[in-house]
């Protein structure tokens, strides 16, 4: 079933229950998530636009700044310490070392005052002993790496030289200048022309298949979950409705909403016709649903869905639902006898 | 670059003209005979007609600006009807004094204004900022004569540690030079401090939120860094500009501080000027002031293209 690494191995990242909460919300607008990714493995977060994607990534990365979020709940064992837990400083030693994040914006990412090749040297000189001209080396290394053509001359380009393009390049050679265990990819095609998506998506594939790096990939975009994902989670309103081997999610989606997302591709889609759009919008965080936050989108809702959120339950190797009535066909099942 | 330059000098030459017709203007709608100031107690007619004579106040006032503006294209800004001193001797003697005092007011100005400016942004709407922005309002709300005379009274008079006024060049007795500008270098520079603590600080929180921040943090720079390597190099471009605006502004001569501090400048020189109905002197004066406050604008904008890698490759 896992096409890439075997179940035994242990994760690199193991998210269990983390909650976060925004200063002044009267929810947390992350809610009991858990995840985890393993060595050389693909987990692709899948979700609407504001289901909380990011302020997962930054908590997990430190940089939600605890005057605007906190965490409520929940640990991420990382390399044996919990990284929602460890100091600013520790951290900060982990930061663009063991793991390292790429981020939706490529066109303001990098700072506009300093060459590219210094600006990935930095990250090198940061975390390794090693002297400038070894960490300047290191970013031409990583620009060939990146497939960024005449890298050599391209040292020295300052940001605003580059297309969207080559500079998602760039934040991909500064993100793997050190070997992370862990990369963290927050939709870093979404700012891209759709020629460009495509490249930037083989070259992180490649680049990871290379190094064995462990691959978070944060995507509202299915082509892109099932060209690279080994497992999704499926979120929505800041929780995990679903998760499970690619293959499981697009073949066999448990939850109301990712049979709703899933045919809204029209290619891949399952069995259409089951749920042809999702009515309604996203929940803001001031009135969110009591119990499943999918209820009041769900052609299935019913009395239990308002009262508590479903738990996840197993479908299939690794692969679970959080809804009552999964598997649907036991419901049309009932219905029509 | 060079030709940038260039231009820039090009588009100067009407401005100070313009300058240059203002001030001529200017001086012959004010009241008084200068004739009579020079004569002093003299009133014999033909002294007076003598003097008209001589400074050429008898000729038609489109000659007399032609004659001073020909006159000045060749470096001679006229004799001092009061000294009797040519009035390019006398700016080049006090403009030292001047550019001292405004560069000592610049760096406390830099000293204070900019490390407060960075605080108060990198702690925003905590105890640091309002701390900071209430001394930068108080920095502003102070009158300059006020702030000098009482640090006369406390730090001269009561203490004794600095002397009061005078002015001593840095050539002669660099110690001493330095004694005798730290006050009113203070005066100025906390006013101006104030101004660049304010920029600093909207400079700063506007670069604090780039993506290019969040970029820097998450490769594991440390926070100091973040601020001083990634963020403040960013806000330096509007910060530089401001700091060449200011200075030149301060070459204008500080009247009332050097007034306070007796300190012989510009400011001292443009005062006794006018009070003494000195044409030559005043005109001198303001053209001086007027080119010294173009160079700045033109260094301004020669720094904001060096600090501007956008710019830099443009040209
Ligand atoms: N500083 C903040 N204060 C309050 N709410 C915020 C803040 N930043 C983001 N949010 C909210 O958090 C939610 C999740 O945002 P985000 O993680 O960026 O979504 P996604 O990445 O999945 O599109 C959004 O609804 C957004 O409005
Ligand atoms: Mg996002």
């Amino acid at each position: 079933m896992l096409n890439s690494a075997p179940a035994a191995t242990a994760p690199v990242l193991d998210v269990r229950n983390l909650a976060l909460r925004f200063k002044d919300t009267p929810a947390n607008i992350v809610d009991g998530i858990s995840f985890s990714v393993r060595e050389g493995e693909t987990l692709c977060i899948v979700g609407e636009s504001g289901c909380g994607k990011s302020v997962t990534a930054l908590a997990l990365m430190g940089l939600l700044p605890r005057s605007v979020a906190r965490v409520t709940s929940g640990t991420a064992m990382f390399g044996g310490s919990d990284l929602l837990t460890l100091p600013q400083r520790a951290m900060a030693d982990i930061r663009g070392n063991t793991i390292s994040m790429i981020f939706q914006e490529p066109m303001t990412s990098l700072n506009p005052s300093y060459r590219i090749g210094e600006q990935i040297g930095e990250v090198v000189l940061r975390h390794k002993r090693v002297t400038r001209a070894q960490a300047r080396q290191r970013a031409l290394e990583m620009l060939d790496r990146v497939r960024i053509p005449a890298a050599a001359s391209r040292l020295d380009d300052y940001p605003h030289e580059l297309s969207g393009g080559m500079r998602q390049r760039v934040m991909i050679a500064m993100a793997l200048a050190n070997d992370p265990a862990l990369l963290i990819a927050d939709e870093p095609t979404t700012a891209l022309d759709v020629t460009i998506q495509a490249q930037i998506v083989d070259l992180i594939e490649e680049l990871q298949k290379e190094t064995g790096t462990a691959l978070i990939m944060i995507t509202h975009d299915l082509g892109v979950v099932a060209e690279i994902a080994d497992r999704v989670s499926v979120m929505y309103a800041g929780h995990i409705v679903e998760e499970g081997p690619v293959e499981a999610i697009f073949d066999d989606p448990q939850h109301p909403y990712t049979i709703g997302l899933m045919s809204s591709v029209p290619s891949i889609g399952p069995r259409s016709g089951r749920l042809a759009t999702i009515g309604g919008l996203v929940p803001t965080i001031d009135r969110m649903p009591s119990g499943c936050r999918f209820s009041p989108r769900c052609p299935f809702v019913q009395a239990d869905c308002l009262k508590a959120h479903a738990p996840l339950s197993t479908f299939g190797p690794e692969h679970r639902a959080a809804c009552y009535f999964a598997p649907l066909e036991t419901v049309f099942a009932e219905a029509a006898s | 670059m060079l030709s940038y330059i260039a231009r820039r000098l090009v588009i100067a030459v009407p401005t100070l003209i313009l300058v240059s017709v203002f001030v001529f203007v200017l001086q012959k709608l004010l009241p008084g005979d200068p004739a009579l100031v020079l004569a002093g107690e003299e009133r014999d007619p033909e002294v007076l007609e003598f003097i008209r004579e001589k400074y050429r106040l008898n000729d038609p006032v489109i000659y007399q600006y032609f004659h001073w503006m020909k006159a000045m294209l060749q470096g001679d800004l006229g004799i001092s009807l009061r000294t009797q001193q040519p009035v390019a001797t006398l700016i080049a003697d006090k403009l030292p004094v001047t550019i001292q005092l405004a560069i000592m007011a610049m760096v406390i100005a830099f000293a204070i204004g900019i490390p407060a400016g960075i605080l108060s942004a990198v702690h925003k709407g905590t105890a640091v900022d309002y701390i900071a922005n209430f001394i930068a309002l108080s920095g502003l709300s102070i009158p300059n004569f006020w702030l000098g005379i009482m640090l006369i009274l406390l730090v001269s008079v009561q203490l004794g540690w600095l002397p009061a006024s005078g002015y001593e060049s840095p050539f002669t007795d660099p110690v001493k030079s330095l004694q005798t500008m730290i006050m009113p270098g203070f005066v100025l520079g906390t006013a101006l401090a104030a101004t660049l603590m304010r920029h600093t600080r909207s400079a700063m929180l506007g670069v604090m939120k780039a993506d290019y921040i969040r970029t820097a943090r998450a490769k594991g720079v440390l926070e100091n860094a973040v601020i001083i390597k990634h963020a403040f190099r960013n806000a330096l471009l509007p910060i530089v500009t401001l700091s060449a605006l200011l200075f030149g502004e301060l070459l204008a001569g500080a009247v009332l501080t050097e007034q306070i501090f007796t300190i012989p400048g510009f400011g001292k020189l443009i005062v006794d000027a006018v009070f003494t109905r000195d044409y030559a002197v005043v005109q001198g004066i303001v053209m001086c002031t007027a080119a010294g406050f173009i160079l700045m604008n033109l260094i301004a904008d020669v720094l904001y293209f060096l600090l501007n890698p956008r710019m830099r490759s443009s040209l």
